[in-house]
């Protein structure tokens, strides 16, 4: 009796320890057996768009009843390059996932299927895949194009009198502010907008934020594409005071004008959901992809958002910086059936009508296509920035070409100590040029 | 004899076994790649020698900052936790009629997940903090967690508020531990509560305090989820700990080997601090 439960005990130890080996293992490859279907499996980081993506996937599987698309979404406030690190290490492969730029095509440069013979490469506008293309063959496909610049509330600027259309460059800018500032702390906005209290809000603890957005609008000048930054050996700063004068009036007229070192805790849902949604502040560096966050919290403020000029003196003073934030890739060491699913599941969410029709109206997207003539932006930001890039008015994107960690975690964290006092604006000029150099090495 | 000899395969035999695999071999697999240059990305990894180590002590002068302030949190997080857990211990064994109710109570926080309790800090610090301080005009309250100072004490409160409780209930444990006969003796013989706590219940519960301190000195020092959620090392990465900075190092700078050569330091050094600290208080407590 004794020995019969011991015996028990050991066999439940035994098969306990070894399905803990064996699941786990070759999971994709049973289920592609039993079911005789390719298995595609993405790995994408842009959580607004999870649900919609779902969507998107099963109405491919019911075209195609051979394939079975399995959507993973790490994004958000987690961190997608860490993720998608830690999923190859596993060994759990996925077939598609997202690049950044030049930096990111080097750094995966192992893992990444040729596309430049897809349908969709020769439908792309002028300039859009110069960050998915290495030695001239394109390995990405573009997400979407996306602009910021500061956002603003037309109902606010028209309450003090201002006329947004008049702001073409830097004074003008500064002179807006100026007027604005003056009206709210002599309160005579407080009838119509009793929660507002400052111009700005900007949101320096979010180092993407400053490091990467603010910073684009010197460097941009500097750089023609996120090419020339990714091959250039050192940075030079040629717009640095016109820099340091985009940062310091947004942290001069925002809530913590006075106390500078406290916009360091300010992050994105202050800015956004807490500042600009409920007309705390009238003004935020940020892009179209904040539409849906203030819609969520008051759809007539979002309505009423139009997108003003980040003017670099010295420089183009009336454009926003348009690019691309991310793109689809597709990893060379996958099967090639689930390559090739992979490959036209991309070009029929791109390039069919359903496939537009989803990118545009539900996971409002700017294409970065052509042949989109029928499917126009909905929202108000998306019109603003669609606006700025017919005229001609855009800087690109070219944070994608930094070396890596530098926009972030250097130059980022450098101006969280300029705004605290701990750093003058030469030393945060001299320490990041060094650090890059260092990078580039 | 024999019988002991299985009942050992059996109990202790599946989690030594799970021990090697999951710690014992990804040791030596990490201290083997702390000698390669790898993105993380690639399958092969370069070996590069001694690069690495040397790099850490001549120019990486981050490192040194962080594992200073590390040092600094963690004398600072064990001298209070193990001093409130223990003041909540003799507070709790006093026989008071809540007591049941408080060592739950004091005992909760621990059960919360270190992110989330970060995430909950964070509103009380920023959020609460700050409309307590304009509301009353207090100027300290305002803007925590905006520069290192406040950063650095968040953490400290962060963890005693979490580990406090967690200590209590070893030192209760302890407490009760301490025959009534020796305190009545003492009683009799005319000591002051004062003097039985320094001469019979605090040499009493040495062992508990040699518990009490391995495990909140090596917690302290490999701090990461209450670390990332409170203050995400910010602002500029002054308030970053060391396993956050290892994880930066290979996550976001792409250079795994680097980071391995970092653990592989801070794997030495806790384990040093730990078995001196371990050895030193051993030599402390008495036998009853």
């Amino acid at each position: 009796m004794f020995k019969s439960k011991r015996l028990l005990a050991l066999t439940i130890i035994l098969v306990m320890a070894a399905s803990m080996f064996f699941t786990g293992c070759s999971k994709k490859e049973e289920v592609a057996q039993e079911t005789g279907k390719v298995e595609v499996d993405v790995f994408q980081f842009k959580v607004e768009i999870a649900k919609e993506l779902e969507n998107a996937a099963r109405d491919y599987e019911a075209e195609h009843p051979d394939v079975k698309i399995n959507i993973q979404t790490v994004g958000g406030g987690d961190d997608y390059g860490a993720a998608l690190k830690a999923r190859f290490q596993s060994g759990n492969e996925p077939d598609i996932y997202n690049v950044g730029g030049p930096q990111d095509l080097k750094d995966w440069t192992s893992k990444l299927e040729d596309l430049s013979n897809e349908p969709w490469v020769e439908k792309a506008l002028d300039g859009v895949l110069s960050g998915a293309t290495m030695d001239g063959k394109v390995y990405a496909l573009p997400f979407n194009i996306e602009g910021y610049g500061f956002v603003y509330n037309k109902g606010i600027f028209e309450a003090a009198g201002i006329d947004p259309t008049k702001i073409v460059d830097y004074a003008s800018l500064e002179e807006a502010v100026k007027t604005l500032d003056g009206k709210i702390k002599a309160g005579e906005l407080k009838e119509k907008y009793p929660t507002l209290e400052a111009v700005f809000e900007y949101a320096a603890k979010e180092t993407w934020v400053t490091g990467l957005h603010t910073s684009n609008v010197a460097l941009s000048q500097e750089f023609p594409s996120s090419l020339d930054a990714y091959n250039s050996k050192n940075v030079e700063f040629k717009y640095g005071d016109s820099l340091k004068k985009i940062i310091d009036l947004q942290a001069d007229y925002s809530s913590n004008g006075k106390t500078r070192a406290k916009l360091n805790a300010v992050d994105y849902s202050t800015q956004v959901e807490q500042g600009l949604a409920i007309e705390r502040v009238a003004i935020i560096q940020q892009g179209n992809w904040v539409y849906g966050g203030v819609k969520s919290i008051d759809e007539k403020v979002a309505d009423n958002l139009a997108i003003l000029p980040m003017p670099v003196v010295g420089a183009k003073e009336d454009s926003i910086p348009v690019g691309v934030p991310m793109h689809w890739a597709i990893n060379k060491d996958s099967d090639d059936a689930s390559k090739a699913a992979a490959k036209d599941f991309l070009n029929w969410l791109y390039t069919s009508e359903k496939g537009k029709d989803y990118v545009v109206n539900k996971f409002y997207f700017i294409p970065a296509f052509k042949g989109y003539e029928n499917f126009e932006p909905q929202d108000s930001l998306g019109k603003a920035v669609k606006a700025y890039a017919e005229a001609g008015k855009t800087v690109p994107w070219v944070f994608m070409g930094y070396p890596t960690g530098w926009g972030m975690d250097m130059l980022g964290a450098n101006i969280q100590k300029y705004l605290a006092g701990e750093m003058t604006w030469d030393e945060l000029i001299k320490d990041s040029q060094e650090r890059w150099t260092k990078e580039r090495s | 004899m024999k019988t002991s000899k299985g009942w050992f395969s059996i109990f202790v035999g599946p989690i030594l076994f799970a021990f090697i695999v999951v710690v014992i071999i990804p040791m030596f697999m990490g201290v083997y790649y702390s000698f390669t240059s790898w993105n993380g990305i690639n399958n092969n990894a370069t070996w590069v020698g001694l690069k690495n180590y040397v790099e850490i002590f001549t120019e990486d002068k981050e490192f040194l900052d962080v594992f200073l302030f590390t040092a600094k949190f963690a004398i600072v997080s064990v001298i209070s936790i193990n001093l409130i857990g223990f003041l909540l211990a003799l507070l709790v064994t006093k026989g008071l009629k809540v007591s049941n109710f408080l060592r739950s109570a004091f005992f909760l926080p621990n059960l919360i997940g270190g992110l989330i309790l970060g995430f909950i800090w964070q509103f009380i610090f920023t959020k609460g903090f700050d409309a307590v301080g304009a509301k009353l005009g207090i100027e300290f309250l305002r803007g925590w967690l905006a520069d290192t100072q406040t950063g650095f004490w968040g953490l400290v409160i962060l963890m005693s508020w979490q580990m406090s409780g967690y200590m209590m209930v070893i030192y209760i444990a302890a407490l009760q531990n301490i025959p009534d006969s020796l305190l009545e003796a003492a009683e009799i013989d005319g000591a002051g509560s004062f003097e039985k706590l320094i001469h019979i219940t605090i040499p009493l519960v040495a062992p508990a305090f040699t518990i009490g301190l391995f495990l909140t000195l090596s917690n302290s020092f490999k701090l990461y989820d209450q670390n990332l959620s409170l203050t995400g090392g910010g602002p500029y990465n002054s308030t970053q700990m060391l396993a956050m900075n290892i994880y930066n190092t290979a996550f976001k700078f792409n250079d795994f080997g680097l980071a391995q050569a970092k653990a592989v330091i801070f794997l030495i050094t806790v384990a040093a601090i730990s078995i001196t600290q371990i050895y030193y208080s051993k030599k402390k407590e008495v036998e009853m």
